[in-house]
């Protein structure tokens, strides 16, 4: 049957265009229960004996929830207790209309065969498709449309034989709504009412959002901030330029304070400062807000001063006392536009990880919570474990935040376990940097090619066979996702052969299926020490894409023909089969090089690569590529524990340059192909040269040690760091070093149709993009079609050639992997934490990396190891501190103190704060009286008694 | 236009018979043949009807848009009106052949239709000098048998009375920047009041006497024919004369009687045959009221009606 949906729709000019849609009904759409013997369906979702343990409702039912409920309570639907659920068409939709995220998880939960989740397409049912009648709102037909659904499927299976009081619950948080339902003889509940009356799982009802009836209970009448403009004042006043629009972005020393950032024409960006409790007026960092400039004389300039918000004890006057205290400490001079949030645009909420403070009064079950990340305000949560949360690391989500209230409310989502523990501290530091690190949904993993996977003659056609070839990989040890793998031969001409072989990760991720998005949004595999969370999943990442040994893997070959000079004659890019012959760690390559006694033709293509590896290096430093330098430093990883049991810095090995040399002149041979084919559209990576002014604090660093260091142009500086030395101080170069990687610019993808600027600073290449990877990385998987797509091994499809999406995803990849770098070096920081937790206080050597006005930073380089060395501290009279900017030096009583000065500090862990540890170092030597504290002994109380 | 090839017989066959009030069909000179009206029926516009009389067949299909009021009329909107003349209608029409047609049949309805006195185009004015709806009136002729500028004004007349505009109201910020905003309720609409809209009567001249809504025979036989078009209360509001042929004035008794009651609009008219005018009047006074409780019957059964359709 045909109806015809209508509606009127504003167009963008400014007129009104009514539009007309078919809309098909259907007699053959099925119930989904396994109850029900009339639906001729081929399976079913819904089981029959559909219990869920509650006082309320003792027989089987199944619940409908309306949209609100789904909207607000996610949280709790998706406890594994909540089972057979109808999703109806119309609550799916609009959840799909108002919130992205939401509709994620709830689509994620219908995949899931446990929760036996049944979408219900009433919207195209004969039987429940209503139209929208006059006088009646949007949403009130859709209340309509629910409960007439509600209704159908009651009595639906109220018919069968079969039936044990199988009954259809819905679940309404809307008063009006709940009473129409009731006229219409349909069970209905409250949501909360429903959940608390759940007898198996009293914890569930923490996690309710809390609805609008009980806000008001928990906040006082008074009103604290000034209402919000509702948006179509909003919209017109940033159209007439009253208001600005921005991302709100909270300080993370004072809560008063925040900026919002606006976007203007083109690159630019404006800062708003904010300031005061009644101007940021509720909104949270990363909101997107809208802000009224106040008038120039009541702009003020950001203050010095650190202000934590500490306390539930704190009522409003405190507030206004430190708000003052920040009016007065604005100077005259260097005031900046200052604004006041008028409304927020759109929401960033999300999960956060912190920790409960505890409510005085003890049977209160109302708490305020902490997040850790500090520039997220404090949430006012109900909890009845309390107790038993106190100690934990826990997840709480916003659910609003009213005018007459100090604080947001929020609910608790979930306890990631005690703080402190292994396995809650990663939890906590991938969800702070906002790394997708959940298990694949049913729906990604079902895109993955079933096992046991062989290659079939159609893989064969566009493929190369290169099975016979001497092919091996050398990879850290312990590595298992393996993507690249070497080969090199001499041919009859007396030239040699060289090939990088890829993983062809292109061939199991085809464009646009949830497992191709789902790589997209992860963007890269990000390491944490003892732990890999993947971009795509392990049957791929581990198994068929991992180039291992003896195995035949699809490859993506690049073949140079290159003379003993180590100069290409012709390139030559190939999908190819290749088989590898071993897997080697670098420490065995480079046994295998250096034992003259081995000649197989693994050990020969080996030797032949590090000849051309070694050439390739030199010209390449001679064309100005900078070696720069970092401290990475690797864990011994308890086998049972997990603990870190030593800690010592990488080693490089020829073998690790060797293979970083191929694979970066695949990269650069990639990235001119798929420029040549696709101007527009080619993922390219550049690193911009950094500005001379970032390199101030080298130079000064340098010149304290009379070395002067040329930055006219990477290979002016290449050169003057290889010639810095000072006798006796052997450790300076590689000081210097990390010192000049400091000074650059972070290297970014992006599409070569919309920029100009394609040069690799670091590299000196003019052109640069990441091809070696895939499995790893998901803008190689980008490259990978991109190139085989030019030497037709494969189809294009239209989002790889839009330059605008292919720019958004550049900004995801290059925010993702900044995100996992952040991951990672939280992840290293914690591992040292423990490490240093184990070890009590350590007494080290190390030298003065940076000073500060009233601090040092010291770095120990057999840790890898930075710290800051505070002068000054809360408690006790500061020393006199000398600072000069020129030196730059800090004279602290007598003892000044220069970059790359030597110290011994000892090292302990400061676990004072639970939800910020960090490690801390106080100077030993040189002795500064009432500064320095003694070298420790054995015993740990020797860091008390300070040297008089 | 559509015409048929009449021999000296027939003619004097058809003339007799109308000079003795009895037409070919039957029907008495001043007879309709059969109508059918239907509205609503092309889901996409904002207002439309089917009319069919006997063989002849017209869809009209009204759009609003959003436009800008012309400038010596500040506070009015206004119609447009396109005629297409289908070659499904008659084979003549194929290519550019129902082109002038077209555009005569435009015109005329133009200036029929476009003014203050037929259609209210005061409440088509969203705001004054700014912002206006348009009408854009989209004719078909889906088959000619003769007669089509009454069965197009009828077709018109119900069409503007289905036509439901969305209401909109403006809103205005405070640098006095204004822009349209829209209802998101789809009932809530306005409708045009088509009471004073007239409807067109066409008289053909046929021997001595007249005939209306005459057969493409008929027509064939008759050298003039004058359009008037005339609203509910009997006011003439246009007149048109068509044909090679002269109408001449009749008596000047019966003119000055038609003076009386109005003087008017025949001060205009006094070139034409006056008795055509008074039959024209009459016949089209007698048009609106069933028209009109047609329409309101139909628009009572709200969605359960059955739609016919112009295909069925």
């Amino acid at each position: 049957m045909l109806k015809s949906k209508t509606f009127v729709r504003k167009t963008r000019a400014g007129g009104v265009l009514k539009v007309v849609r078919e809309h098909y009904l259907r007699d053959d759409i099925w119930c989904g229960s396994e109850a029900c013997s009339e639906c001729k369906q081929e399976s079913t979702v819904l089981q029959e004996d559909a219990i869920i343990e509650s006082s309320l409702c003792p027989y089987p039912h199944y619940l409908v929830p309306d949209t609100n409920v789904v909207l607000h309570q996610i949280d709790v639907l998706e406890d594994p207790v909540i089972r057979n659920v109808i999703i109806l068409q119309t609550v799916l939709q609009e959840v799909r209309h108002r919130s992205a995220p939401v509709y994620k998880r709830l689509k994620d939960m219908i995949q899931a065969k446990e929760k036996y989740f049944y979408t219900f397409t009433n919207e195209h049912h004969r039987e429940t498709y209503i139209e929208r009648e006059q006088g009646e709102s949007a949403n009130d037909r859709n209340d309509r449309a629910i409960r007439v659904a509600v209704k159908w499927y009651s009595q639906h299976l109220k018919t069968e034989s079969n039936t044990d009081g199988l009954k259809v619950v819905l679940l309404t948080n809307d008063q009006g709504n709940k009473e129409k339902a009731e006229e219409n003889g349909l069970v209905v509940y409250k949501f909360d009412e429903y959940v608390k009356n759940l007898t198996a799982n009293p914890e569930l009802v923490d996690r309710l959002a809390l609805s609008n009836d009980e806000k008001a209970e928990i906040t006082s009448s008074k009103v604290l901030f000034p209402e919000h403009l509702p948006l179509s004042k909003i919209q017109s006043g940033i159209k007439s330029g009253t208001f600005l629009q921005g991302t709100f972005r909270a300080s993370r020393d004072n809560y008063l304070e925040a900026t919002v950032f606006v976007q203007g024409e083109g690159e630019d960006t404006t800062e708003v400062l904010i300031q005061g409790l009644q101007n940021l007026n509720r909104a949270v960092h990363q909101d997107v807000v809208a802000v009224q400039l106040l008038p120039r004389s009541e702009w003020v300039s950001p203050s010095a001063v650190v202000l934590q918000d500490d306390g539930a004890a704190k009522d409003d006057d405190v507030d206004d006392e430190e708000e003052k205290a920040l009016r007065i400490s604005a100077a005259e001079a260097a005031r900046k536009p200052t604004g006041k949030v008028v409304g927020v645009i759109k929401r960033n909420w999300r999960p956060f990880c912190g920790m409960l403070n505890l409510s005085q009064i003890k049977e209160s079950t109302r708490h305020l919570f902490t997040p850790a990340d500090r520039r997220i305000p404090r949430i006012r949560i109900e909890t009845r474990q309390a107790s038993t949360l106190a100690g934990q690391r826990i997840m709480v989500a916003i659910d609003g935040w009213p005018k007459n209230s100090r604080y947001p409310n929020g609910h608790f989502v979930r306890s990631l376990g005690s703080a402190g523990e292994k396995g809650t501290e990663e939890e906590v530091l991938l969800l702070e940097h906002d790394v997708p690190h959940q298990a694949f949904s049913q729906n990604v993993l079902s895109f993955l090619p079933k096992m046991p996977w062989g290659i079939t003659p159609e893989d064969m056609v566009k493929r190369r066979d290169l099975r016979h070839l001497t092919v091996c990989s050398v990879d850290p040890p312990g590595c298992t996702d393996i993507d690249d793998a070497l080969h090199c031969r001499e041919l009859e001409n007396g030239n040699l052969e060289v090939g990088v072989h890829i993983a062809d990760v292109s061939h199991f991720i085809r464009p646009g299926n949830a497992l191709d998005k789902e790589a997209a949004n992860r963007g890269t595999t990000v390491y944490l020490c003892g732990k890999r969370i993947d971009m795509v999943p392990e049957l791929l990442s581990s198994n068929l894409c991992s180039l291992r040994s003896n195995v035949e893997r699809l490859a993506f070959s690049c073949i140079w023909e290159m003379n003993h000079k180590a100069e290409i004659l012709k390139t030559h890019f190939t999908k190819s089969v290749i088989n590898s012959k071993a897997s080697l760690t670098y420490a065995e390559a480079q046994m295998r090089i250096d034992d003259t006694s081995k000649k197989d033709d693994i050990t020969e293509s080996l030797r032949g690569l590090n000849k051309l590896a070694k050439i390739l290096k030199r010209k390449r430093i001679e064309k100005g590529a900078l070696t720069l330098s970092s401290l990475e430093v690797r864990f011994h990883i308890d086998s049972e524990t997990h603990d870190p049991i030593d800690l010592q810095t990488k080693e490089l090995m020829e073998t690790n340059s060797m293979v970083e040399e191929f694979m970066l002149l695949a990269n650069v041979s990639v990235a001119q192909k798929i420029y040549d084919e696709f101007p527009d559209c080619a993922l390219l990576r550049k690193h911009p040269a950094p500005p001379p002014s970032n390199y101030d604090i080298l130079l000064k660093a340098a010149k304290s040690k009379n070395v002067e260091i040329h930055i006219d142009s990477a290979k002016a500086l290449a050169d003057s760091l290889d010639v810095a030395k000072v006798d006796g101080f052997s450790y300076f170069n590689t000081l210097l070093r990390i010192l000049a990687t400091r000074c650059m610019m972070q290297a970014v993808y992006f599409c070569s149709g919309m920029d100009s600027d394609f040069h690799h600073y670091g590299l000196a290449s003019p052109i640069y993009t990441h091809f070696t990877s895939p499995i790893r990385r998901y803008a190689d998987i980008i490259v990978h079609r991109l190139l085989a797509v030019s030497i037709g091994a494969d189809i294009t499809y239209p989002d790889l050639m839009d330059k605008h999406k292919q720019s958004a995803l550049c900004n995801n990849l290059n925010y993702r992997h900044k995100m996992s770098q952040y991951a990672q070096r939280a992840s290293v920081a914690f591992h040292t934490q423990l490490f240093f937790k184990n070890r009590g206080i350590l007494n080290e050597e190390g030298f003065v990396l940076f000073v500060r006005k009233n601090a040092i930073i010291v770095l120990i380089p057999k840790f890898g190891l930075e710290g800051t060395v505070f002068f000054d501290s809360k408690d006790k009279a500061a020393p006199s501190l000398v600072f000069d900017e020129q030196g730059p030096t800090l004279k602290v009583e007598q003892t000044t103190f220069n970059i790359f000065d030597k110290v011994k500090v000892t090292i302990s862990l400061d676990d004072s704060n639970i939800q910020h540890q960090k490690i801390r170092m106080a100077l030993t030597e040189p002795v500064i009286p009432g500064v320095s504290v003694a070298a420790p002994d054995a015993e740990p109380q020797a860091k008390k008694t300070k040297l008089k | 236009m559509a015409r048929v090839k009449v021999s000296e017989a027939e003619k004097v066959y058809i003339l007799h018979g109308i000079r003795d009030d009895l037409r070919v069909d039957g029907r008495s000179c001043e007879d309709y043949r059969h109508m059918e009206v239907e509205t609503d029926v092309v889901s996409n516009t904002d207002g439309s009807a089917r009319v069919s009389l006997g063989h002849t067949a017209v869809l009209v299909g009204i759009k609003a848009e959003i436009g800008k009021p012309r400038p010596l009329v500040p506070d009015e909107g206004y119609l447009e009106f396109f005629v297409d003349c289908s070659a499904n209608a008659t084979p003549e029409f194929e290519g550019r052949g129902g082109e002038e047609l077209g555009i005569e049949l435009s015109n005329t309805l133009y200036r029929v239709f476009n003014n203050r006195s037929s259609v209210d185009l005061k409440s088509l004015c969203i705001s004054a000098g700014e912002h206006c709806w348009v009408l854009y009136v989209d004719v078909l002729l889906l088959q000619c048998d003769g007669n089509l500028y009454d069965a197009i004004s009828v077709a018109i007349k119900a069409a503007l009375f289905n036509t439901k505009i969305p209401r909109v109201h403006m809103s205005s910020d405070e640098e006095g920047g204004k822009e349209v905003e829209l209802s998101d309720d789809p009932f809530d609409c306005v409708r045009l009041n088509v009471e004073s809209v007239p409807c067109i009567v066409t008289l053909c001249k046929v021997g001595h006497r007249h005939v209306v809504d005459a057969t493409l025979q008929e027509k064939a036989c008759s050298v003039a024919s004058l359009i008037i078009a005339v609203t509910h209360r009997g006011t003439v509001t246009c007149a048109k004369k068509m044909g090679g042929g002269s109408l001449d004035p009749e008596s000047i008794f019966e003119m000055t009687e038609v003076r009386q009651t109005t003087r008017n609009d025949l001060g205009f008219l006094c070139v034409y045959d006056v008795s055509l005018v008074q039959a024209g009047k009459r016949v089209g006074k007698a048009l609106h009221a069933p028209l009109m409780k047609l329409l309101q019957q139909e628009e009572s059964l709200g969605k359960k009606r059955q739609k016919v359709g112009f295909l069925g």
